[in-house]
């Protein structure tokens, strides 16, 4: 298991799949590399899981191919194509034990039942659970039996790892171990891992790259620091955790730099090309605004817009806050550590940020 | 998430070709057969209405048409009444032994109700036991034959269709609703009316319309006790058989509106049940009633008494057996004279009856598991016409049945008439619906994904269905065998059709008892069939109750 085994890059070439008139998966393809951690992303129905279910044979393509490295896969049945899926509900056999769970895909290609110990015994090690084999599922907790999940997957050693919201079965605290583990496992045996959540924190923290979804397509690309610091269309920045979706007029500027009034205050933000008076949408994140303490002066070269303070609300680390412009355009900001004494005495309070953490979307 | 469906050929289209090329060979072309017998004339060459008007028109086919729709209705009627009272009563009052009440009225629907229907004979019939006490201190009392008895029978025998869906209504209804009700200022009588029989009226109706169906289908039991009052089942019979050679296109008539009867009840239950839903979201069952120790009382003696007035004519049956006859006077002494005439006549049937009972288990479950498992993992246009097909035994009496596979297979390409194979067929087909919607309800609860990550792991679909599915149905596949050996077992209505003389069973040697004044063989008989029956259903009425399967 821990041999280098072979490249396995997984191709995604204009795939489609329609039910009923309504298309789950609209013309997709996708080059995951080998040895990529990559995440499908996306809210309920945007066709990730259906994705997810061709590359794993359990759902017909109506259009396209799949291939694993070299070798086409969408023409295979799925019990022939190696490629190893953890399930959401972890799908344990209930009537094996946790070593006959892990022993099944071995019987299955005709492994000598030597090896078949010795390999199950060494799966277990990998997923900490060493001396468990002789247990039922039903004596083990959720996340004792997600790892006989990726265990018996693994020991399979399958082309590519496919996993389907495999975390979100488990309480908070242990998906935020789980998936540290997941990511570890990973980077050790060097398996490409086709990942799907809707979880955009989880997505966040375990993929190399992630592929927003929405209504069967793609809406973008990209690393995970990348998709949150730029995303490209209005919905993967609100998808993406909190922002402020807001949209003005240009009222002037020079070069890329322009100036849009929203609500009586003047946003500073890059636009190439967008003409005077033109209406542009942006996406502001409330941690870029920093308030601005009585007798502070912001870093050079950045903005300040000033807002009504409406509410605040203390949460230890972070305090969350909502403002309000001169139209009532809502304006959320969060802040690190930061004494509320000031801030919850003032009507109004300034409110400073960097330009270039705006994100500008292409007019509609 | 929808969970998309996979549309790749295989195992599933297999079973499902395989499973309608048997349905189509053994129950659609037998109908057919049916049907062509009913519209084709004397000579056979022409099609014709004449036999419809001809059957229609006499009066004594309009009554047995319409007695068996009265019979019918009455029946569900009084069911209904016993069948609601008694399922509050064990939802909602403190009765003693409750649990081994509840095991004990579901009994009534697997012991054979023409075994009961012949008990009630021996007791209240013209020479029945309780009938000449009557006459002995002047009382004077008829006897049951006809449209009384057959009611009779049918509630004491079928009220557990209605008790079943009922109790589980009952229970769950959540207990809010009825505070809700009289937080709102209703009564608890007002609450009852206007609240919880609403509820539960969807589950009463289901199970009523199975009574009524029943009542229509079966066999035995008017053949027992109508005498000669015409009933639809027993007239196609006996046009079938008939002494004069039979009259196969008036049989056929009688076994097309019988099946039109059956299927339009089917059909009116579908549809009732398609556009409601049960009560459900109680977390708990509703608490136990506080009422007056009176009433208390009352509840007791009504549960108990139903139940005991539905198993005391099988109790007499077993009694009577094991006395003495002296030519048919019965006597007050014990002997085993009655088991001894029986097996001395007979000693084949009883291995018969086992024999069969076993072939048709294992064929009903070799047929209804895949077929259940095909229409309920798999969504196709094709799966959706066998799961239709696989159902229509449902609306098919036994007799009408009977009569089609001896149309169809008593000449030509495939000749079984007269042969075990034919009756085992019979058997199959017949209890075809029940074991196909028994496994939908052990793989509705055995999540598809455990599957998917079999043939993840590197399994074909059809070896994951033998070594990972029929496992883990595997108790349910056990409790539906045994459910449907025991109800073969006491099979009469299509067996009095098809069997022959080497393959006579122990429901043909009662039969033949009772159309002889061998009183004493046919309770031997009886007696017989209710121990066949009941020690398999003792041995896994644990197992029915683990896995929460009702009877239907």
């Amino acid at each position: 298991m821990s041999a280098r085994k072979p490249m396995t890059a997984i191709r995604i070439a204009g795939v489609s799949r329609a039910f009923a008139a309504i298309a789950a998966v609209d013309d997709i393809s996708l080059d995951i590399a080998d040895g990529e951690f990559f995440t499908l992303l996306g809210p309920s129905g945007c066709g990730k899981t259906t994705l997810l279910r061709m590359v794993a044979g359990f759902c017909d393509l109506d259009r396209g191919a799949i291939h694993f490295g070299e070798r086409r896969i969408d023409t295979l049945p799925p019990h022939r194509r190696n490629a190893g899926m953890v399930f959401q509900n972890y799908a344990i056999f209930p009537n094996l034990s946790v070593a006959g769970n892990v022993a099944y895909g071995l019987r299955a290609r005709g492994v000598a039942a030597p090896d078949i110990a010795a390999k199950v015994a060494r799966a277990l090690k990998l997923v900490h659970l060493d001396g468990y084999g002789e247990r039922w599922p039903h004596q083990l907790s959720g996340g004792q039996l997600q790892r006989v999940a990726i265990a018996r997957c693994l020991v399979i050693e399958p082309a590519v790892l496919l996993l389907d919201e495999p975390l979100s079965n488990l309480d908070a605290q242990l998906r935020v171990e789980m998936r540290g583990e997941i990511r570890q496992l990973q980077q050790t045996l060097k398996i490409t891992a086709l990942y799907v959540t809707h979880d955009q924190e989880e997505a966040l923290a375990i993929s190399d790259r992630i592929a927003v979804m929405r209504a069967g397509r793609f809406e973008q690309i990209g690393a995970p620091d990348e998709i949150y610091r730029r995303p490209a269309t209005p919905f993967v920045a609100e998808f993406m955790g909190t922002t402020n979706l807001l949209a003005g007029a240009v009222t002037g500027g020079a070069g890329a730099w322009k100036h849009v009034e929203v609500g009586g205050q003047e946003f500073r933000l890059a636009a190439h090309g967008a003409k005077p008076r033109q209406t542009i949408a942006f996406s502001l994140r409330p941690e870029t605004l920093r308030p601005v303490a009585p007798g502070e002066t912001p870093p050079p070269g950045w903005a300040v817009v000033t807002a009504r303070l409406e509410h605040v609300e203390f949460l230890g680390a972070l305090t969350r806050m909502d403002m309000s412009l001169g139209d009532g355009t809502r304006l959320r900001v969060a802040a690190l550590d930061l004494p509320t004494g000031w801030v919850r005495r003032s009507g109004t309070v300034e409110l400073a940020y960097d330009p270039a953490r705006i994100t500008a979307f292409p007019a509609a | 998430m929808r969970r998309p469906v996979m549309r790749r050929p295989g195992f599933p289209l297999v079973v499902t070709l395989l499973a309608l090329a048997f349905l189509g060979l053994f129950l659609l072309y037998p109908l057919f057969g049916i049907f062509k017998a009913s519209v084709l004339d004397s000579t056979g060459a022409h099609v014709t209405a004449n036999n419809y008007l001809r059957v229609l028109g006499r009066s004594f086919y309009q009554r047995a048409l319409g007695n068996s729709l009265a019979i019918g209705a009455a029946a569900t009627v009084v069911t209904t009444l016993i069948g609601v009272p008694l399922a509050f009563c064990l939802a909602r009052i403190r009765i003693p032994g409750k649990s081994v009440l509840l095991a004990l009225a579901t009994l009534p629907l697997v012991l054979p109700s023409f075994v009961g229907a012949y008990a009630l004979v021996l007791l209240f019939g013209r020479a029945g036991i309780v009938t000449q006490a009557l006459r002995a201190i002047g009382i004077p009392f008829d006897s049951i034959y006809g449209a009384p008895g057959l009611v009779v029978v049918y509630a004491l025998t079928l009220f557990p269709y209605v008790l079943l869906p009922t109790l589980a209504a009952f229970k769950a209804v959540d207990i809010s609703v009825e505070e809700a009700g009289q937080n709102l200022g209703a009564s608890r009588w007002r609450t009852w009316w206007t609240v919880i029989l609403p509820i539960v009226m969807p589950a009463v109706l289901a199970g009523a319309l199975l009574v009524f169906m029943d009542t229509l289908e079966n066999f035995g039991v008017p053949f027992v006790l109508a005498e000669d009052m015409p009933i639809l089942a027993v007239e196609a019979w006996k046009q079938f058989v008939g002494e004069t050679g039979g009259n196969p296109a008036t049989a056929g008539v009688l076994g097309v509106l019988l099946i039109v009867c059956t299927t339009l009840t089917l059909l009116a239950q579908r549809h009732y049940l398609a556009r409601r839903r049960f009560a459900t979201g109680a977390r708990t069952a509703p608490p136990l009633l506080a009422v007056a120790p009176p009433v208390r009382a009352l509840a007791v003696g009504f549960s108990w008494g139903i139940v005991a007035l539905a198993l005391v004519p099988f109790c007499a049956v077993i009694v009577i057996s094991l006395l003495r006859f002296r030519g048919p006077v019965l006597t007050a002494e014990f002997s085993l004279g009655n088991f001894a005439q029986l097996f001395a006549r007979a000693p084949g049937p009883l291995a018969n009856t086992l024999l069969l009972a076993s072939g048709a288990a294992v064929a009903a479950a070799l047929l209804g598991v895949p077929i259940g498992y095909v229409l309920t993992r798999t969504r196709t246009r094709l799966t959706g016409l066998l799961d239709v097909v696989a159902m229509v035994p449902f609306a098919v009496a036994g007799t009408v049945l009977g009569i089609g596979l001896v149309i169809a297979f008593n000449s030509g390409f495939l000749v079984l008439t007269g042969g075990w194979l034919i009756l085992v067929i019979a058997y199959a087909v017949r209890k075809l619906p029940f074991n196909v919607r028994a496994s939908s309800a052990i793989l509705h609860q055995i999540d598809p994904s455990l599957e998917e990550a079999s043939i993840n792991l590197g399994v074909s679909p059809a070896m994951t269905f033998v070594k990972l599915t029929v496992p883990l149905m595997l108790g349910g596949i056990v409790g539906g065998m045994v459910l449907t050996w025991v109800t073969v077992a006491s099979e009469l209505s299509s067996t009095v059709i098809l069997y022959s003389g080497k393959w006579s069973t122990m429901t043909i040697v009662m039969f033949q008892a009772l159309e002889g004044t061998s009183a004493g063989v046919a309770s031997a008989a009886a007696t017989v069939l209710i121990v066949v029956t009941i020690a398999p259903l003792a041995l896994i009425n644990r197992l029915l109750r683990r896995q929460g399967a009702s009877l239907m």
